[in-house]
């Protein structure tokens, strides 16, 4: 199964200028995990910002997250897999870099996420459907 | 192997459960053409899909009459019979859905979402077909069920991203708002009438064992 199939479009983008407060905000709004970070004047340049990071380089530290710049603690650069990618490939990447989400692009474009869940999902369906391609 | 000597006994049954068969191929080509066409802006194809679902209609008559002519024990064909209706349900939901179509055309900004929605009701239907064909060969389903649901799940996340992005697309007027309305919520409804199904031929399957 290709990732396009099954991937999460719901992907939140953030200017990297903003404050980390900006991200926490958007990121309580729509209950998602990660934002993508964009880098003015760059097309195609985008850095990631997790609900880990700001755990663990600003809250943990006692740091007020309103005076901390997304570009000072995202992480560069993305992983990226091609939308025609397999679900199995998806997997090895995710374990070769020990990390639990991969970004989707199209022509150096985000256009998707996946998830462990998601790599487990196509994985049970693929089982299901057995010899029958999809 | 129940199941597979009650799936396979006589010239009767063994019509109905090729005739159940086909049903089910017509609503995945019924998907398939419809995902096309919403894909394409097609309206010829989204004609073809409401002429399948004419075809389809024979088809359920045709199984529904030679189930109470005889084919199967008696306790066993209720089931058979609302299991081919929840898939002619399917069948006219995607004709309606086709229908709102034809008399509005989707947003361009809505547009990729909702052809992935139509994607995977089209997988959806596959899986259908491939646990119904399960179901004769008196294999289990529980993988196959689940599959079908983890689809169901997904068409559910895309929905609220679509109805999230619908507020703002600009609509002239009620009417245009309520079309749109009406496409997307038939749309998003295929999914659920396929699961249903889905849930009939598990209980089938657990009755006949």
């Amino acid at each position: 199964m290709k990732v396009h199939e099954f991937m999460t479009t719901k992907i939140e983008f953030i200017d990297a200028s903003k404050s980390v407060y900006d991200a926490v905000e958007r990121m309580v709004d729509r209950r998602i995990r990660s934002v993508v970070v964009r880098f003015a004047g760059k097309e195609g340049d985008y850095g990631v910002l997790t609900t880990r990071d700001i755990v663990f380089k600003v809250l943990a530290k006692g740091t007020n997250p309103k005076k901390v710049k997304v570009s000072e603690i995202a992480s560069k650069p993305v992983a990226c897999i091609d939308k025609n990618m397999d679900f199995d490939d998806a997997a090895t990447a995710m374990e070769r870099s020990n990390i639990a989400r991969l970004f989707v692009c199209d022509e150096g474009k985000i256009i998707g996420l996946i998830s462990l869940l998601d790599v487990m999902a196509a994985e049970l369906v693929t089982r299901a459907r057995g010899n029958h391609d999809s | 192997m129940i199941l597979e000597k009650i799936f396979s006994h006589g010239k009767k049954e063994r019509q109905v459960t090729e005739d159940i068969e086909r049903h089910i191929q017509l609503l995945c080509k019924a998907c398939q053409i419809f995902k096309d066409a919403l894909e394409r802006n097609d309206r010829n194809l989204m004609w073809e899909v409401i002429e399948l679902e004419r075809d389809a209609d024979a088809v359920r008559r045709d199984v529904i009459a030679h189930i109470y002519e005889g084919a199967f024990l008696p306790y066993i064909r209720p089931d058979l019979c609302k299991f081919v209706e929840i898939v002619d349900e399917v069948f006219d939901a995607l004709k309606d859905t086709s229908f709102h179509s034809l008399n509005y055309e989707l947003p361009e900004a809505l547009r990729e979402e909702s052809t992935r929605v139509a994607l995977l009701n089209f997988r959806m239907c596959e899986m259908l077909l491939i646990s119904f064909e399960a179901m004769i060969k008196g294999e289990d389903l529980r993988d196959k069920i689940l599959g079908i649901r983890i689809y169901e799940k997904k068409i559910d996340d895309i929905k609220l991203i679509l109805f999230k992005d619908v507020e703002q697309v600009p609509v002239a007027n009620f009417w245009e708002g309520k079309k749109l309305s009406d496409l997307l919520t038939g749309l998003t409804m295929i999914s659920d009438f396929i699961e249903d199904a889905s849930d009939h031929l598990q209980i089938i399957n657990v009755s006949t064992r």
